[in-house]
């Protein structure tokens, strides 16, 4: 079987699942506060291919050793192997609203560190953003713009009653009446957390453990960052460079498209020439 | 299966709710008393896509957790409205009044469908309106009733020489050569007031709050210190330049998500023609 046809395939879906990760990350170039997503493509297994029936060596009884030369290895295809998020600090856009912000990353000791607000989704489970977009629901509670409470210091969702306050560049909400810690927290190693719907990241569970840690920013050693009020972070998203990698990604595909174009044409002659008597 | 499609119709039906509130600001760039509608995204449902049934060998070299997340594009997220105080235009007209504080608002009494609902204005240009007994009714430049703080709307009894308003929005009438107040004009204050809804003509309503649990008076509370300006009335606080530059990225936005279909629809092409 020509092998060929399958590498040629797995190519063309290769191209695919890199064309929705690009395309959703250029549908999210205006998000404020998303990480656009890079997919990791990867190789098949090697294969190691043999001739067979090559050379046969005589033996003392007469009868043939058959070798099997090597011809070498040979990778059976590609695949998307993972989507890893860019965690590299958004430009910041000024809105003037109270209830933006921007959380702005310091210095961090970690090479993959990253920072992120902490809210609470609807079924009270702890999650992260960079998502600065927030408001202040009826209630008078912080909410990020889908309505998830925003979790302070002490992991309770943050009582504003308006929205006349301030936040310090220490991430410190000052009403009339009290001083709220905002809470920010920092994971040494960000690909351990996956996105979850909405601008959330979350850290994810196997076999009941889960994998990765977050710690409280303000006592982790050497983290530094500040937070902006009236400031939201746009995405990280390079449109231009999006774009050509689209056009790549499209190239490639239609490469692939042509290999097994060709692989077709062979074919052809092997069912329609080979063995015809006339 | 491609994503690309959907992510991209999605996201432009989200960019053109986008370009419509854009459009309502900039149509809204000189009427009195507007708030600038603000609207951001928020990305769209991520998914689990499992592209190897071998765990083992799909771990190998692997820095995130199992499978690939894919997204579904991105939507407009709540919009919010900005309460920043628009500049004072003087008009010198003795029944314009012009709040200067954010948040503040006077009540008018707005009937719809047989239904009398008070409703929110930051539109201070108050006109005398005949009524059928003669007497005249404080009403704004739609006709709708101004109320004072007991909710009664402002009528006036006939053989006034003069209505004049001040700075505490008392409504001061002269009658005989002397002067009476007779009435003050209702100011409330929405402490939070991101739940307020623009309706028509200027007016802000709140919406019903029974169902969501919110209490009424912890959103909107009268004012007890009243400060107005007389003869001035307050501009929109649309800044045209943001909106503009706002227009021009949405704009591009939209056509990059274009691109993508067009993209979706010719790698479709090129797998049709294979044979």
């Amino acid at each position: 079987m020509l092998r060929g046809y399958y590498t040629a395939a797995s190519g063309m879906r290769t191209q695919q699942r890199r064309q929705d990760t690009l395309s959703n990350n250029l549908s999210n170039a205006q998000t404020p506060g998303f990480k656009q997503d890079q997919a990791m493509t990867r190789s098949f297994p090697e294969l190691l291919v043999k001739r067979m029936g090559d050379e046969a060596i005589k033996t003392k009884t007469n009868k043939q050793l058959s070798l099997s030369n090597q011809v070498g290895p040979l990778t059976t295809g590609v695949y998307v192997h993972e989507t890893l998020a860019d965690q590299t600090q958004g430009t910041l856009q000024e809105t003037n609203m109270t209830t933006d912000m921007a959380l702005v990353n310091g210095n961090m000791p970690d090479e993959d560190g990253a920072l992120f607000f902490t809210v609470q989704n609807a079924e009270g489970d702890v999650r992260y953003t960079r998502n600065g977009n927030f408001t202040v629901d009826g209630e008078g509670y912080l909410t990020t713009n889908q309505g998830y409470y925003v979790l302070n210091d002490a992991g309770n969702p943050i009582f504003t009653n308006g929205e006349n306050f301030t936040v310090t560049p220490e991430g410190v909400l000052t009403t009339n009446t009290q001083q709220i810690p905002l809470q920010i927290n920092y994971t040494a190693n960000h690909y351990d957390l996956i996105k979850d719907d909405e601008n959330l990241f979350t850290l994810t569970e196997e076999d009941g453990d889960v994998l990765g840690a977050m710690e409280n920013a303000r006592d982790a050693l050497g983290v530094t960052f500040s937070v902006s009020q009236g400031f939201l972070e746009a995405s990280n998203v390079d449109s231009g460079q999006t774009m050509v990698e689209m056009m790549q990604a499209y190239r490639l595909f239609e490469s692939n498209q042509q290999v097994v174009k060709a692989y077709d044409k062979s074919m052809e002659i092997a069912v329609n020439q080979i063995g015809r008597l006339n | 299966m491609s994503r690309m499609g959907i992510q991209a119709a999605t996201t432009m039906r989200e960019l053109q709710n986008k370009l419509d509130l854009i459009g309502h600001n900039v149509a809204n760039a000189n009427t009195t008393g507007y708030k600038t509608q603000m609207a951001n995204f928020s990305s769209l449902l991520y998914q689990n896509i499992d592209n190897f049934s071998d765990e083992e060998a799909n771990s190998v070299g692997r820095i995130t957790p199992l499978g690939i997340r894919q997204g579904a594009g991105a939507k407009v997220g709540h919009a919010n409205n900005n309460f920043t105080q628009g500049a004072l235009i003087n008009t010198e007209r003795p029944l314009d009044l012009a709040l200067t504080e954010d948040r503040q608002f006077f009540e008018v009494a707005v009937t719809e469908n047989g239904e009398t609902e008070t409703r929110f204005t930051r539109d201070g240009s108050f006109y005398l309106q005949p009524t059928e007994t003669g007497d005249s009714a404080l009403v704004t430049s739609n006709g709708h009733a101004v109320l004072d703080q007991f909710g009664e709307a402002i009528i006036i009894t006939e053989g006034f020489d003069d209505v004049a308003l001040d700075a505490s929005g008392q409504v001061v009438v002269q009658r005989d050569g002397i002067t009476n107040t007779e009435a003050a004009i209702s100011v409330v204050e929405a402490i939070r007031p991101q739940f307020l809804e623009q309706t028509g003509q200027n007016l802000f309503r709140l919406p019903d709050v029974t169902e969501t649990g919110f209490e009424a008076g912890d959103i909107i509370g009268q004012v007890a210190d009243v400060n107005v300006a007389v003869g001035r009335l307050e501009g929109s606080n649309v800044e045209l330049s943001t909106q503009m530059t706002e227009l021009i990225q949405t704009q591009r936005a939209y056509q990059f998500n274009a691109r993508t279909i067009s993209m979706h629809d010719q790698m479709r092409g090129l797998i049709n023609q294979m044979r």
